[in-house]
């Protein structure tokens, strides 16, 4: 597998027309760099009448790997030297989305009536996604393998939004390129920053031409963040540690310390109990080794799927015996969520991360926020 | 060399080598814990968190392990015997396939009614049925099969067409179940040692024992069919009944640990030729006992490996099995090129 992995990336990279080096020989001259704050995964440049946008390193594990795409208005030409594959034109009339949280960035923009097709309609929070899907103006296009892309033909969308390609779904990559549909790779989800993941509102922006928009969307966002940020930090004497997820038979899959959650958990005056540790991905950790460092913890959150006490008993009766779970501070992220499983944490939660800052804070240090609801987050009974 | 001796020799070994994985495998795991604290942990009642680790964790998991190993090589060569096949296993004439199907039905399919509460009670005598009825089933339809066919490497092919045949089914099962269900089902998949809970753990030693004491009892039966039924019945043995003996104690002792573990490959195939490598007979009153303690000893062995002691990772144990498995196999599939001689 790990051979497997770094050969298919290379596989993709042969054959994909427009996964670009950086010394390719279209140059853009006067670059005046989109100023981004926290994203790392990607970086917007204007040149006159386009827009230059590369996504870096777009799947986990990916290395010195950048896609980059050419904005071009409606109506204006394709600026000479470029590849006609990597030219995008905007603003995006009809575009399907392979998760929630574009959409979620789109209806943000009030571009809504543009989403087309998403994989697994059922999985939408979005009042007014859900009402054009019953209105049959979405189309479920469904999963990888699975995709039906006489569908995606029918539906004849500008671009196509996708995330994760990793050796598992590069074929499917391959297959809508084939289509002859725009692929835009997406990278929000390996921001390690909450801010950073909001900020990717901005390349939204320059696909809808609503460049402004999406800036004030970020600046506001941020704004919020940071005053609640500061407000706990001046206030805290003291950092609740933190146990996160769920195991999966003997092994339990850690989100390491530079992850987005222990960023938040951190930024909420908490101390997240593998914060020192650091990864590219999930770490498998042996469930003794966890139990053990989890008997020190304060509050568990982000519990997998679990609804109650009893859900988490019947994955393992031996966690009834950690003292966070004796004392009931056990609390999920999953209060907004839908028949179909699908979460709103996950969708409006990346646009809105104060939200979810604001939630965590209040479970650890309730003090500071007496009577605050919680929005995304359910105590666990 | 007088044989009587030399195997009591060689199972005196067998049995220290068991007894120091047992507690290698309780000393290792990937929290580090001093030997002496271990032993405080196991002989005092401090109540402390290395106690809970030891008794709540190490110990569960390294019975398991035993007995996992105990009746997935014992299946292993009673398959082995049946068939008169050397790779026969539970894994590969698709028992084990079998026996997941039973316990997809029970998970997939009728779980509507089982609470995840209700499968710590009842539910854990009704997973273990199902599966000893799936694998059961195909123990019969490859007996079926085996009346028919004489060539080994046909029967082999037609174990993988019904391992994939019942995937097939399983797929379907999931394609019309719901989240919960299939994640449970999947994490089901996974095989693991160390998440048995108590009750569990008890169905699990229960049937284990009642496989195993069958299997004893039925020494003389194999050691008959082991030369052919023709030659079974020309001394006498009524090989309907020894079937029938054979084949329950096969399904219970597979069905049984692929109903809580998992699917465990390759020990059941490898373990059997290990044993008789070292004990150089094909006599079932030494290879069944023999099999029982060297399958004990390597799925332990396999148990430590996983834990990778000293780091905090852990590997699949399913992955350690069959790394360790497959060269054996392969080393009996070249040694056996014909397929005759000792079967």
């Amino acid at each position: 597998m790990s051979l497997l992995k770094p050969i298919l990336i290379l596989a993709i990279y042969i054959s994909s027309g427009c996964v670009n080096r950086d010394n390719k020989t279209v140059e853009i001259t006067s670059d005046s760099q989109n100023e981004i704050l926290k994203a790392e995964r990607f970086t917007l440049a204007r040149k006159d009448g386009y827009i230059r946008l590369k996504i870096i390193n777009p799947w986990q594990g990916a290395t010195d790997l950048n896609q980059t795409y050419f904005l071009v208005k409606r109506g204006e030409k394709i600026p000479s030297g470029y590849d006609s594959s990597s030219v995008v034109f905007v603003p995006l009339k009809k575009i399907i989305c392979m998760s929630t949280t574009h959409a979620a960035m789109i209806s943000a923009l009030g571009e809504e009536n543009s989403v087309r097709g998403m994989s697994g309609t059922g999985f939408l929070y979005d009042k007014k996604l859900i009402e054009n899907t019953k209105k049959g103006l979405i189309a479920d296009v469904g999963y990888e393998a699975n995709l039906n892309k006489e569908l995606i033909l029918k539906v004849a969308p500008d671009v196509i939004m996708i995330y994760g390609i990793g050796s598992e779904s590069a074929g499917y990559l391959g297959k809508i390129k084939e289509l002859g549909v725009t692929v835009i790779l997406n990278a929000d989800y390996l921001e390690t920053d909450p801010l950073g993941k909001t900020e990717w509102i901005k390349v939204f922006g320059a696909l809808y031409c609503k460049d402004e928009m999406a800036d004030s969307i970020y600046n506001a966002e941020a704004e919020n963040y940071n005053k609640l940020k500061k407000f706990i930090a001046r206030k805290i004497n003291n950092r609740p540690k933190v146990l996160l997820g769920l195991p999966f038979k003997d092994t339990w899959y850690i989100s390491p310390g530079n992850s987005f959650i222990s960023k938040l958990i951190s930024d909420a005056g908490g101390e997240y109990l593998w914060q020192e540790s650091e990864s590219a991905v999930s770490m498998p950790v042996g469930i003794e080794n966890v139990y053990l460092r989890a008997l020190k913890a304060d509050f568990w959150l982000n519990i997998g799927s679990a609804k109650s006490k009893n859900d988490i008993s019947a994955i393992d009766p031996r966690l009834n015996e950690l003292p966070c779970f004796k004392q009931g501070n056990l609390y999920n992220n999953n209060y907004r969520i839908n028949p179909e499983g699908g979460n709103d944490y996950w969708e409006s939660g990346t646009v809105s991360p104060h939200l979810i800052l604001k939630d965590i804070a209040s479970i650890i240090h309730p003090e500071l926020f007496s009577g605050n609801e919680l929005f995304y987050y359910q105590k666990l009974n | 060399m007088t044989s009587g001796k030399h195997y009591s020799f060689i199972f005196i070994v067998l049995i220290i080598l068991v007894i120091s994985l047992f507690i290698l495998d309780i000393l290792f795991g990937s929290v580090s814990i001093k030997a002496s604290e271990v032993i405080k942990a196991i002989f005092s009642s401090s109540g402390n968190n290395i106690e809970t680790i030891i008794l709540k964790f190490r110990v569960p998991k390294a019975v398991t392990a035993l007995v996992v190993g105990a009746a997935l090589s014992l299946s292993g060569l009673q398959m082995q015997t049946i068939f008169r096949n050397p790779i026969a296993g539970p894994d590969v004439l698709g028992v084990s396939s079998g026996a997941s199907l039973g316990v997809a039905f029970v998970i997939l399919g009728f779980s509507a009614s089982i609470s995840p509460d209700s499968i710590n009670g009842v539910g854990n005598w009704i997973l273990v049925i199902a599966s000893w009825i799936g694998a059961g089933f195909i123990m019969v339809l490859i007996m079926f099969i085996s009346s028919r066919v004489k060539d080994i490497m046909t029967i082999l092919i037609l174990g993988i067409m019904i391992s994939s045949g019942i995937s097939a089914i399983v797929i379907i099962l999931q394609y019309f179940s719901n989240e919960t269900m299939l994640k449970a089902y999947v994490i089901w998949t996974m095989g693991s040692l160390g998440n048995l809970t108590s009750g569990q753990l008890n169905v699990l030693l229960i049937s284990v024992m009642a496989g195993t004491l069958l299997s004893l009892a039925s020494v003389k039966m194999l050691n008959a069919l082991q030369l052919g039924e023709n030659y079974g019945a020309s001394i006498g043995l009524n090989v309907r009944l020894s079937r029938v003996v054979i084949f329950s104690c096969t399904s219970i002792l597979a069905g049984s640990v692929t109903a809580f573990c998992g699917p465990i490959g390759f020990i059941g195939i490898a373990v059997p030729h290990i044993s008789r490598i070292i004990f150089k007979t094909s006599d079932h009153k030494i290879l069944v006992p023999g099999t029982i303690l060297a399958g004990g000893a390597v799925m332990i062995a396999c148990d430590i490996i996983s834990q990778l002691p000293g780091s905090e990772t852990v590997l699949p144990v399913n992955a350690v099995t069959s790394l360790i498995g497959i060269p054996v196999v392969i080393w009996v599939i070249l040694r056996n090129r014909k397929f005759s001689g000792t079967f």
